[in-house]
């Protein structure tokens, strides 16, 4: 599971959920992949989940990208706790994903095993997405 | 030039974000002009066409400004991520007869040995063409490649009048062996020590 090695602060404050994905909108790498419609934070594990559904689906052969990294902190202070005595421990990580992002691209299989495998993948995640192809006339 | 690249557009004179989402909102886009020297004129492109015109890269307009013919080249599309649209187009002025440098897309062909899959490292390709005729792709053949092959940027076949800007060991594409998908114990060790809550601190 995708996880920081070191982080200069432990907690830190919730990512901004507004505007749009700036960079990462294409795909780059492979052939196909899954492009975010709707902001969301994508945990670790739903980045691990997605990653497992789309190489169990291919089998063999194919080559799979993840473009997103957990590298924000969010924390939680535990159950049935009186407010206050200072922030909680942090849970999970998350990516900050924005519409337009590029999740995971993939590469090396045929259309149909490509959209199905995506499909499947889009099934784990947090988020409204569609699959995008790699376009030969993007200027 | 096919008809399609034919396009009538109008000075713009009214400028900033506003202005831009009222030409958008009438169905047309905002487009500037610039090169050779010149003052950017300002233009607005009807919509449709001109979404049509550049799906190809690399598209040359042949642009009637009120009147006045100016051949173009599409140097910029900017695009709305989510919902596609075209939000603004930067052209380029080029003469006939002009060599312009150019990114034309790598187009791969046929089906790499069994088993192996093929990366494509560079999706376009660097070239020097004249302006009426570039190319709309370098085709990469890949047919019955193995492992370890790999395709350089000397090795394409290059269209006639274009020449290679880039570094002729530039790696277009390279076959290989896909990594044997992890197995199950594996996966299953990896998950305990995964999932440890925090990284370590380094304050």
């Amino acid at each position: 599971m995708l996880i920081p090695r070191r982080v200069k602060y432990r907690k830190q404050h919730h990512p901004g959920r507004s505007g749009q994905a700036s960079g990462g909108t294409k795909v780059t790498f492979g052939d196909f992949g899954i492009q975010a419609l709707t902001p969301a934070y994508v945990t670790n594990r739903q980045i691990e989940a997605a990653r497992i559904a789309m190489t169990r689906h291919i089998k063999r052969g194919g080559k799979v990208w993840i473009n997103i990294y957990p590298d924000r902190p969010l924390t939680k202070k535990p159950a049935e706790t009186r407010m206050g005595s200072g922030k909680g421990s942090p849970e999970w990580w998350v990516a900050n994903v924005k519409p337009g992002r590029v999740l995971f691209e993939v590469a090396g299989v045929n259309e149909e095993l490509a959209r199905e495998a995506l499909t499947r993948a889009i099934h784990k995640l947090p988020l409204k997405a569609r699959i995008i192809k790699r376009e030969e006339g993007d200027a | 030039m096919s008809d399609d690249n034919k396009l009538a557009a109008s000075v713009r004179n009214s400028f900033g974000k506003g202005a831009a989402r009222k030409i958008r909102a009438a169905g047309r886009i905002p487009a500037v002009i610039y090169g050779h020297g010149t003052e950017p004129q300002h233009v607005e492109l009807p919509g449709h066409q001109t979404m049509l015109a550049v799906r190809k890269a690399n598209a040359v307009l042949e642009l009637d400004i009120e009147g006045k013919s100016q051949l173009t080249l599409v140097k910029d599309v900017q695009r709305d991520p989510v919902r596609q649209i075209i939000e603004h187009v930067d052209l380029i002025v080029v003469k006939k007869g002009e060599r312009v440098h150019v990114e034309v897309p790598v187009h791969i062909e046929g089906e790499s040995f069994s088993g192996t899959i093929h990366v494509t490292e560079v999706a376009t390709i660097r070239l020097e063409a004249e302006a009426t005729h570039i190319p709309e792709n370098v085709v990469v053949n890949i047919q019955g490649a193995e492992e370890g092959t790999q395709f350089l940027a000397k090795d394409v076949e290059l269209p006639q009048g274009a020449t290679l800007i880039d570094d002729p060991e530039l790696l277009l594409v390279h076959v290989m062996v896909p990594a044997a998908p992890a197995d199950e114990t594996a996966e299953a060790a990896e998950a305990p020590a995964a999932a440890a809550p925090a990284a370590e601190a380094s304050e």
